[in-house]
């Protein structure tokens, strides 16, 4: 076996509020990571924090804290060195890193460039909302002394107007010409590969490390999409499958809200485990009472405005009332199933179940009738868990503001038939985990399989009206 | 693998899906001891997972739960065993009659084979049809085994194998396996029956029939024994089959030759198919219970990744924070005879037009300050000739950083009376309170800080604001 590639050390350097913390959240994925203000000088040490690739340490990052004084501190540097001596740049650094000024004016500048000199290289992060500045220049020159590769990481480009090209052109011109472009609020869907494979440009050496930490992270990305979209098609089961008997005689209306009661509970655990999954806080989806009452987005599953902001057209049963998202059926599931499901049955496992299928049609001989959530709001939760989870894989862990998702344009599930995975658990009382006679069983595993499968499906369409906005 | 490794795997697995439908159904179980054990454990995330179960089952009581229902389980194999000898052994004794008048021979063959062909059809048409819940008696033996296995969590158990087996691919196999194994130990009951039977008593073989020919029973006695025939059974010859009408008395070769036909039918047509199935069940079941996996995308695994097998951790600060330098103007400035006025901008970006408005003649107005040069000579005419006003436009688009707020408060040490006008970055983030704020700190509290074009024009031309 090859020798284990050494830990790579980096350092996140650059001007002041330029969001070297937001940075490291988001590429650390930790939202706790030091702390995040629109202010100068908010972070004021260096603390790092390491990436794990299949639980083996590959990179260390550091944030450190903002350059402030750069023109004043290049001068400085100038004046150590003594007429007719020869420093070269990282000497230079060590002198002034010795000196009493490194515990003085430029405390924090000299907590920067002793970390800088630890490491193997920088990401040096711009506001790119900043216009380029004298000061920029001498800090650069100062981190340049260090002898480290420098990457510039263009941060704020998503929200115009910003000086990315004007920052480009400036970098060029001081020789940094490999940049990268990595807003740490939106970043985009490849963007921690870009900035990867741009450092592993700059640094030969741990080329290696640095395809193996891509290469995790990618898987990480699709395990984490398959669990989220697993995470939604059992709750979709849940509530599609779920039936509550109304005994002839009693009121529905009691029926309805505990119908209702229920399926609220089982979508707010689902938005619990995606947003514990992507690793976000409650605060960043739940600044709104979501998703169950109040707000817009925040609208409660069985208002019917709720329905119409998602674009699905209310059927006719569909009015805002007591009944409204509920629909009462005369007692035939699992008495309805189809022709496969029924010769599959007589093939294998009429076993199960079999004595529930008694008990139903005892129970429709006895008059009863079952409760089901309307297909309208079926739709309505895939709908608006899709863009949950579209919103979750988008947004960076520096962002601070409440997500707010937009729908998304899957007009399959907003006016299709409703896919099939669910018209099927509609029919098996028994997959709801919310039905006391929950039973688990390989068809329904399959099922939630496809129905998973069917929600990460991006529609082209999806993709562009999320770009738009 | 070594052989042994199979059964620990299957219940490491088996409590591993308990545990995680445990907590699926009610809520997650305090772990904080287990996970930290799974994590000494080392390995990948799979082995912590199931060292995590491992321990948090073992407090739960799980494993005597699992053990029970494989007593259970087991128990139930064993009533199934004897139900088959005992169906087997009546099949054999029902189809060949008391022995007092012929036996019918299609009915002994359609009572030793008809269910058991009907059984394995379907069986084998499971598999066009994609049902994959496997077989009748497999899941009979599951369904009494639940109601055999009772108490807290019972349900648990057959769910979390079935979960786990089903998801393996493997359930189909066990399932069959055990129905296959049923009609094994049946069939071959049965043979044994007629064997002991027909070596010890004497019956007649005969057909009956009302509407048929005697030539049917001829070509369907020959096409039942043409396969039995390739491994030695007798066929009865076409005279014999003629002869076997229930009216004539047999020759004794022709009862040894229905007897011999009736057994290769069992055995071809039952013990050998059955035989074949149960292998190849069992050999997929095997196959099956070496490669069970932990499936990282579950629900209830996929929460468990970033704290069983953490992607990042913490390192630490390097030092505790010190007490940042702050810039700071010593006095308030100094008395200035005359009215000079200068007008600066400091690090204004080149979109804002430079003066932003006419300056009166006699107010000094140079370049932009951005360079250490500018700066300095700024610095420098200033300190030769100190202004009475001077006015620092600033950027209330950028951050207030120290060197900026040093430069400010060095120029504002050399003149009279310093205004600061906040020029609004038209773009970009406002961050004026940023700036009052940093300026109060340094010692210009009392400047005044404009952010109108006309207010600082006054204030540069007049000394009011």
């Amino acid at each position: 076996m090859a020798e284990a590639p050494a830990i790579l050390k980096v350092a996140v350097v650059g001007h002041t509020n330029t969001g070297k913390t937001s940075l490291l959240r988001t590429l650390t994925r930790d939202g706790f990571f030091g702390k995040v203000a629109d202010s100068p000088g908010t972070t004021r040490h260096v603390e790092g924090s390491r990436l794990l690739a299949e639980g083996r340490p590959v990179l260390e990052l550091f944030d450190t804290p903002g350059m402030e004084d750069g023109i004043a501190l290049l001068e400085y540097l100038e004046r150590l060195q003594q007429p007719g001596e020869r420093l070269d740049g990282p000497a230079r650094i060590q002198r002034f890193l010795d000196g009493p000024q490194a515990h003085g004016r430029f405390e924090q500048e000299a907590r920067v460039l002793r970390k800088l000199l630890e490491c193997d290289a920088a990401l040096y992060v711009i506001d790119a909302r900043d216009p380029v500045l004298g000061k920029h220049r001498d800090e650069l020159a100062i981190l340049a002394g260090c002898g480290r590769p420098l990457l510039p990481v263009l941060n704020f480009v998503r929200r115009p107007p910003h000086r990315a090209a004007e920052w480009r052109e400036a970098m060029s011109r001081l020789g940094l010409h490999a940049q990268v472009e990595f807003d740490t609020v939106a970043p985009a869907l490849d963007g921690e590969q870009q900035l990867y494979s741009k450092l592993g440009m700059l640094l030969d050496r741990h080329q290696r490390t640095l395809a193996a930490l891509m290469a995790d992270l990618a898987a990480q990305r699709q395990a984490r999409r398959e669990a989220a979209g697993r995470l939604v098609a059992d709750m979709l089961i849940d509530i599609a499958a779920l039936r509550l008997p109304v005994r002839s005689g009693e009121d529905e209306r009691a029926a309805v809200e505990s119908l209702r009661g229920q399926a609220r509970r089982r979508e707010q655990q689902c938005v619990d485990a995606l947003l514990a999954l992507y690793r976000f806080r409650h605060e960043d989806y739940a600044a709104e009472p979501l998703p169950l009452d109040g707000g817009r987005w925040g609208m409660d599953l069985f208002h019917p405005q709720a329905l119409k902001d998602m674009g699905i057209s209310l059927g006719k049963g569909m009015v805002a009332g007591a009944m409204a998202g509920a629909t009462l059926d005369a007692f035939t599931a699992g008495l309805s199933l189809g022709t496969a499901t029924l010769l599959g049955a007589a093939a294998g496992g009429l076993w199960q179940g079999a004595d529930r299928l008694g008990q139903r049609v005892l129970g429709r001989i006895r008059g009863w009738r079952e409760l089901t959530v309307d297909d309208a709001v079926l739709r309505l939760l895939a709908l608006r868990q899709q863009a949950l989870m579209h919103a979750l894989e988008r947004r960076g862990h520096a962002a601070r503001d409440p997500m707010r998702p937009q729908p998304p344009a899957d007009e399959a599930l907003r006016k299709g038939p409703l896919p099939e995975a669910l018209s099927e658990a509609r029919s098996q009382p028994s997959w709801s985990t919310l039905s006391e006679h929950y039973a688990d069983s390989p068809r329904r595993e399959a099922v939630a399989r496809a129905l998973a499968e069917r929600l990460l499906a991006d529609p082209p369409d999806a993709r562009a009206g999320a770009d738009a906005r | 693998m070594p052989p042994a490794a199979a059964p620990d795997a299957l219940a490491a697995h088996w409590l591993a899906e308990t545990v995680r439908l445990r907590e699926a159904h009610w809520g997650p179980l305090e772990d904080a001891d287990a996970v930290r054990q799974a994590l000494r454990h080392g390995g990948s995330f799979e082995d912590r997972v199931l060292a995590r179960a491992r321990v948090l089952g073992a407090r739960e009581g799980l494993p005597a739960t699992l053990r029970r229902w494989r007593h259970a389980a087991l128990a139930t194999l064993a009533v199934l065993g004897l139900a088959a000898v005992l169906a087997g052994a009546g099949a054999a004794t029902a189809a060949l009659g008391d022995g007092s008048r012929p036996t019918n021979v299609l009915w002994a063959l359609g009572t030793l084979l008809g269910l058991h062909l009907l059984t394995l059809l379907l069986w084998l048409a499971s598999f066009l049809l994609g049902s994959s819940e496997g077989s009748w008696l497999g899941q009979a033996w599951l369904w009494l085994t639940r109601r055999l296995a009772r108490g807290p969590d019972a349900a648990l158990a057959p769910q979390a194998l079935t979960a786990l087996l089903a998801r393996n691919g493997s359930l189909r196999w066990l399932l069959g396996g055990i129905s296959h194994a049923w009609w094994l130990i049946a069939l071959l009951t049965a043979l044994l029956t007629l064997l002991v039977v027909l070596s010890t008593r004497r019956y007649g073989f005969a057909w009956e029939t009302t509407l048929l020919q005697p030539e049917t029973f001829v070509s369907l006695a020959h096409v039942v024994g043409w396969l039995p025939a390739h491994f030695g059974f007798p066929v009865p010859d076409a005279a014999t089959v003629r002869a076997s009408d229930g009216m004539h008395a047999l020759p004794p070769g022709a009862r040894a030759a229905w007897s011999g036909w009736l057994i290769g039918a069992l055995v071809i047509y039952g013990v050998a198919p059955r035989l074949l199935a149960w292998l190849f069940c069992a050999s997929r079941a095997r196959r099956g219970l070496r490669r069970l996996r932990i499936d990282p995308s579950l629900p209830g695994h996929a929460n468990l990744r970033e704290r069983l097998a953490p992607s990042v951790e913490r390192l630490g600060i390097d030092a505790p924070d010190d007490q940042a330098y702050t810039p700071r103007l010593a006095g308030a400035g100094h008395a200035v005879a005359g009215s000079t006025a200068v007008l600066a901008g400091i690090e204004l970006p080149a979109d804002i037009s430079w003066p932003p408005f006419s300056v009166a003649e006699g107010i000094h107005c140079p370049a932009v300050l951005d360079t250490r040069e500018q700066r300095k000579a700024l610095l420098d005419a200033l300190s030769q000739h100190p202004p009475a006003r001077l006015l620092l436009a600033c950027d209330a688009g950028q951050t207030p950083d120290r060197g900026t707020l040093a430069l400010i408060v060095e120029l504002a040490s050399l003149a009279g009376r310093t205004g600061i006008w906040l020029v609004r970055g038209a773009s970009g983030p406002d961050r004026a309170q940023q700036w009052r704020e940093r300026l109060a700190a340094a010692g210009l509290a009392t400047a005044p800080v404009m952010t109108g074009t006309d207010d600082a024009a006054r204030w540069l031309e007049h000394g009011d604001g």
